[in-house]
């Protein structure tokens, strides 16, 4: 019974190992949607917005100038701006403070524009796969403009 | 207390000096490191869990923390079923005690325990023995949190 047991614990934690060692191999360092959660992406800024309003570019290097942030990723709507940022491992501790900090100073730079900020895992992968279905599949603007506003909408939820 | 050593008789103090040289040492440090691995890896099965949520479903990184709990829970109560808990129990010790698992643990065990009672008089009403009061604990101090940060917020301090 003992001996049965021993070779179950050595057959599941080789199975757990095995598993995600495999999925460590199978991870491509590609910067599509599929490797939103784990690597680096650096999707470029992407205006939805009518002609004549395209600050996207000069937020993004804005927003990327935070020696605590490196992945950012910037959807220039009609009336809402949406930021979608990666914290620094260890700065993950001052989370708020970064909020503020990045709040502040968009306010600053950019009285006008109506920003909503997010460190959210799931926010910064729903703006790279709305990238994503804009330019592989030509998703018109307006669409892309009600996509948006669902991933705003999103980020308000609490619970 | 001192008296009662003074009573001891030479074969007492033999006896406990016997027992000293034969006693077994717990091993804390290897129950400790045991207690993290095992802890480390339900985590990180946790973590994986929210991911999935984050990743497949419309949950964002705040709110796929309750079906995380509700599917963690959910798995060590059908390992506590299949009798597997036990086994990870009795190696990782608090590694598995602590973390939410346990908490399915608790309950499933509990519930097991009292089936030959019956449905009602013995599962239901011993399956709360040990995660009730874990419960009652959590919703009462949630309460008290709350009412302490409402009267703040109603005079202005936050």
């Amino acid at each position: 019974m003992v001996k049965n047991l021993k070779k179950l614990y050595w057959q599941i934690s080789t199975t757990v190992f095995m598993v995600f060692f495999l999925a460590g191999c199978g991870a491509d360092n590609g910067n599509g949607s599929n490797n939103a959660l784990l690597n680096a992406t650096n999707p470029k800024p992407l205006n939805i917005a009518a002609k004549g309003k395209d600050n996207a570019e000069t937020i993004k290097k804005d927003v990327s100038s935070m020696p605590e942030i490196y992945d950012v990723a910037v959807i220039e709507g009609k009336k809402d701006t949406l930021i979608a940022y990666k914290v620094k491992h260890m700065q993950r501790f001052r989370m708020k403070t970064i909020e503020k900090k990045l709040n502040k100073r968009l306010e600053k730079k950019y009285p006008k524009e109506n920003f909503t900020v997010s460190s959210d895992y799931k926010i910064f992968l729903e703006a790279v796969r709305l990238k994503e279905r804009i330019h592989k599949k030509g998703l018109p603007k307006d669409k892309a403009e009600k996509e948006l506003q669902k991933i705003i909408k999103l980020q308000m939820e609490m619970t | 207390m001192g008296n009662k050593q003074n009573k001891v008789t030479p074969e007492q103090q033999k006896y406990q000096q016997l027992q000293k040289k034969h006693e077994l040492k717990r091993p804390v440090l290897k129950n400790c490191i045991k207690a993290f691995l095992v802890g480390g890896l339900i985590c990180l099965i946790g973590q994986a869990v929210s991911y999935f949520y984050i990743y497949y479903f419309n949950f964002t990184e705040q709110t796929s923390g309750n079906p995380t709990v509700a599917t963690m829970v959910f798995f060590s109560m059908l390992l506590t079923g299949f009798g597997v808990y036990d086994h990870i129990a009795q190696f990782a010790g608090a590694g598995s005690a602590v973390p939410v698992t346990g908490f399915g643990n608790a309950i499933i065990s509990a519930a097991i325990e009292h089936r030959t009672e019956g449905f009602v008089l013995g599962v239901g009403g011993n399956m709360f023995k040990l995660a009730g009061s874990v419960i009652l604990f959590g919703v009462f101090s949630a309460f008290v949190v709350a009412l302490i940060k409402t009267l703040l917020v109603m005079w202005g301090v936050l």
